[in-house]
């Protein structure tokens, strides 16, 4: 429930009217003024709470880009701004603005608080940018959430982000070729696990195989 | 069965029969080919095809191979004064980005643009050129490590996503996007 506060908080400082809003350029002629207004209301306040506001002006924009009406602009960003809030509660002090984005597409997903913490516990070494962003996709893939979780929860202490993504575009492989995506996710959890049980060097050279992201 | 036996062998036996030959027949024979034209003597351009063709060269296989290490050797020097290909995939760039290549099939499209998370949802930010006189258009974009959500705009009404990369889970605007990931590590 405490984690759940700060999203809560931030949708009500969004709502507060009166609140002088700075004007960011990339706006001005994109959207109609009284949602420009809006919109700058809520990054104002994102930026008083201290979460990113790129990926708001980046929603913004996506949403004047495909004539979405004002309103909806406007709940979209104020959505995404409560998932950046409740993502960034999640993974504590000290994380970057990729990083609480791609945890704010992975709650978008399913995934829980808790787990996008002991994500971030597990991987206190390193960005858990890619391993939030593979369990979005995994689940935008077909797998469960809970299963999608537990699968980058496993290789968390092990896996580099070229390893995360090479995990992803296999089962991605896999699931083109036929197979369901829980069936292809467990092939190559077992995979995964053979590699790093050969040896670093052998599970690194699988991973960096010339694919796309 | 014993009828068609016969009529087989009938039809062997007139087979074997010899075929009777007009006796004049050498003669007339030999009289068409005087009656040929002469055939045209061989031009330049005959001749050098003939001599294409029907020479045979006889190389010493010590021969073969120091001609196939000098084809090497002219070869790669081309190909350092050739500008390398543009990346299939995900190369590195910038210390810090990492260059990547979006393709995609536009059927019939004049116009085929990239927008996203990385060019302010522009139109006319990232241009994709058409691959040859294919219907398939690419362009390579740098990015730094991150999640990035993207799609492709055909003729500036056809929103088309990529095929292959995964679909992006948070559409708030009713057509879909793509993603791409980005590591660091």
């Amino acid at each position: 429930m405490h984690r759940t506060l700060p999203a809560i908080l931030f949708v009500l400082v969004a709502l507060t009217p009166g609140r002088a809003a700075a004007q960011e350029p990339r706006l001005a002629g994109r959207l109609p003024d009284q949602t420009r207004r809006d919109v700058e209301a809520l990054l104002d306040s994102a930026r008083t709470a201290g979460l990113p506001t790129e990926p708001l002006v980046d929603r913004a924009l996506e949403g004047a880009t495909k004539h979405a009406p004002g309103e909806r602009i406007v709940a979209a960003v104020r959505r995404l701004a409560a998932d950046l809030a409740a993502s960034r509660d999640a993974f504590g002090a000290g994380v970057s603005d990729a990083e609480i984005a791609a945890g704010a597409s992975a709650l978008r997903a399913g995934a829980r608080a808790d787990d996008l913490a002991r994500l971030r516990e597990i991987r206190s070494d390193q960005p858990v940018t890619v391993a939030a962003a593979v369990l979005t996709d995994l689940v935008a893939l077909g797998v469960p959430p809970d299963t999608a979780t537990a699968a980058v929860l496993a290789l968390a202490e092990r896996a580099k982000d070229s390893e995360y993504l090479a995990f992803r575009r296999n089962i991605e492989r896999d699931v083109a070729l036929g197979a369901t995506p829980v069936a292809a996710l467990e092939f190559q959890m077992q995979s995964a696990a053979n590699l790093f049980d050969a040896g670093p060097g052998r599970a690194a050279g699988a991973a960096n195989r010339p694919r796309k992201p | 069965m014993a009828e068609h036996d016969d009529r087989l062998d009938r039809a062997i036996a007139l087979l074997r029969e010899p075929v009777p030959l007009d006796a004049d027949l050498d003669r007339r024979i030999a009289e068409r080919i005087a009656a040929l034209p002469a055939p045209r003597r061989a031009g330049p351009l005959r001749l050098a095809a003939r001599w294409l063709v029907e020479r045979r060269l006889r190389v010493r296989p010590v021969w073969a191979l120091a001609a196939a290490a000098v084809l090497m050797v002219v070869t790669w020097g081309v190909r350092g004064l050739i500008p390398a290909p543009p990346p299939a995939a995900t190369t590195a760039a910038a210390p810090g980005l990492q260059t990547v290549r979006f393709v995609v099939l536009a059927p019939g499209a004049a116009h085929v643009s990239l927008v996203g998370d990385f060019n302010d949802w522009t139109e006319d930010a990232t241009p994709m050129q058409r691959i040859a006189t294919s219907d398939l258009w690419a362009a390579s974009v740098p990015m730094k490590p991150g999640r990035y959500r993207y799609a492709f705009v055909a003729d500036g009404t056809t929103w088309l996503v990529d095929p292959d990369a995964p679909p992006a889970l948070d559409d708030d605007f009713g057509r879909p996007n793509s993603v791409v990931t980005i590591g660091g590590s």
